[in-house]
């Protein structure tokens, strides 16, 4: 930027110097022209005075703008020919309806996010989601009411996962800080609920998660209070209920991201087959759609 | 192939007496997994696709590529071998049936939402 500007100054600078210096000539042999000596400085003489005249046309017609008029029936009709159909108005109409068409095309999105956001709300219970009450990776209680006023990505999954969660951990970081780049830095919270309480105690998700990302949240709780909020989740898991201390085990669960908006219900369930790119886009635009002034404005930076 | 060098092949990744990941942190997972790749290689070496379910590919697996086995166990949790040992086989037929499919003129398409337009 500042580049261009001292460029453009030098430029100026150089065309003003040629300009002066013409002038002052021109101003120097206005004299000599009378003497026919110097027949030389004579043509520039007239280049110059011819110079000034159209600067003094260009002045008076800047006073008023030129219009065009039409005045004999030639005229009119070779104006007409093309009839009412020219280029200015062709490039209006072409303009106007792709304008139009990404608009509409935009609404009928925002209009089908809407519904499957709020196809979860109103009468009746929640399909997806619900009270729980579990301990966060610090061994704070955590429970429902800390998902509200903000998104919450939730996730669930196990430390000892094989390959999977880990992959989808990796992800659900990448479109953690796209989101956060699209939509600003206080607007969604990762979340990852453990199905295997017995193994993932608050340390340990600790330890597990900063190699994420350190934003991401871990809950575990008891076992009957995980397989509840499997339950409400509509998870399936396979933890075994009892398992001795060092036992070596797999649990088999379902892999999906929850979107959770800042009431506390579901938008949407985003499954592996998403990219980070496509499910950050996804969360973005309902962020983008949430318009509901309720605690935005209060807890939202 | 520095794990397999240094002392890591000897002691392997810290484990519980159930065999499990003491800690199943970054490190670990990807020794284990290329404790695994390593292993896979000489099975596609050996054309062994089946090393857990069968007894002849299990016998087979021993007498080809029993040292990448023993490292692989050291280095993984025994359920992840087990687990990635099956999954070689799942994925072997999953590519087949695709390529089936394929041959036949079908398509696959992934599951999608009805909305969101993915690009």
């Amino acid at each position: 930027m500042s580049n261009c500007i001292s460029g453009a100054t030098r430029a100026l600078k150089a065309a003003r110097l040629p300009v002066q210096t013409s002038a002052r000539r021109t101003l120097a042999y206005t004299n000599g022209c009378k003497s026919d000596l110097e027949t030389k400085w004579k043509a520039s003489c007239i280049m110059q005075t011819q110079g000034l005249g159209v600067q003094g046309q260009n002045r008076a017609f800047s006073s008023s703008s030129p219009r065009y008029k039409l005045k004999t029936i030639e005229q009119i009709k070779t104006r007409n020919k093309g009839g009412p159909f020219n280029l200015t108005a062709a490039i209006l109409l072409v303009g106007t309806g792709g304008g139009l068409w990404v608009y509409f095309r935009s609404e009928k999105e925002r209009m089908a996010r809407k519904r499957i956001a709020e196809s979860t709300k109103g009468v009746g219970k929640p399909k997806v989601g619900g009270p729980f009450d579990l301990v966060d990776h610090d061994g704070n209680k955590f429970t429902h009411e800390n998902l509200l006023g903000k998104y919450t990505l939730v996730y669930f999954g196990f430390t000892h996962c094989p390959d999977i969660c880990p992959d989808e951990l990796d992800k659900m970081s990448l479109m953690y800080d796209k989101v956060r780049e699209q939509c600003g830095n206080d607007v969604l919270l990762p979340i990852m609920i453990t199905c295997d309480p017995a193994r993932d105690s608050p340390k340990v998700l600790k330890e597990y998660l900063k190699e994420f990302h350190p934003d991401i949240v871990g809950l575990t709780g008891e076992y009957e209070k995980i397989k509840q909020t499997c339950k409400e989740y509509r998870v399936y898991f396979s933890t075994p209920p009892h398992v001795k201390d060092g036992q070596d085990y797999l649990v088999d669960h379902s892999i999906y991201f929850y979107l959770m908006d800042p009431e506390g219900d579901f938008v949407e369930a985003i499954g592996r087959n998403f990219t980070a790119a496509q499910a950050a886009r996804i969360i973005s635009d309902h962020i983008k759609d949430w318009d509901k002034p309720l605690k935005k404005e209060t807890r939202w930076t | 192939m520095g794990w397999f060098s240094s002392d890591d092949s000897t002691t392997g990744v810290k484990k519980t007496s159930g065999g499990a990941f003491e800690n199943p942190s970054r490190t670990n997972r990807a020794k284990c997994y290329e404790a695994r790749d390593a292993f896979f290689e000489c099975l596609d070496r050996h054309s062994i696709l089946d090393s857990i379910n069968s007894k002849a590919g299990r016998e087979a697996t021993a007498k080809a590529c029993g040292d990448t086995d023993k490292v692989f166990e050291k280095n993984c949790a025994h359920s992840w071998v087990e687990y990635f040992k099956k999954q070689r086989v799942v994925n072997y037929q999953k590519e087949l049936a695709i390529k089936k499919i394929e041959a036949s003129g079908g398509e696959i398409v992934a599951p999608q939402l009805p909305i969101g337009n993915p690009k």
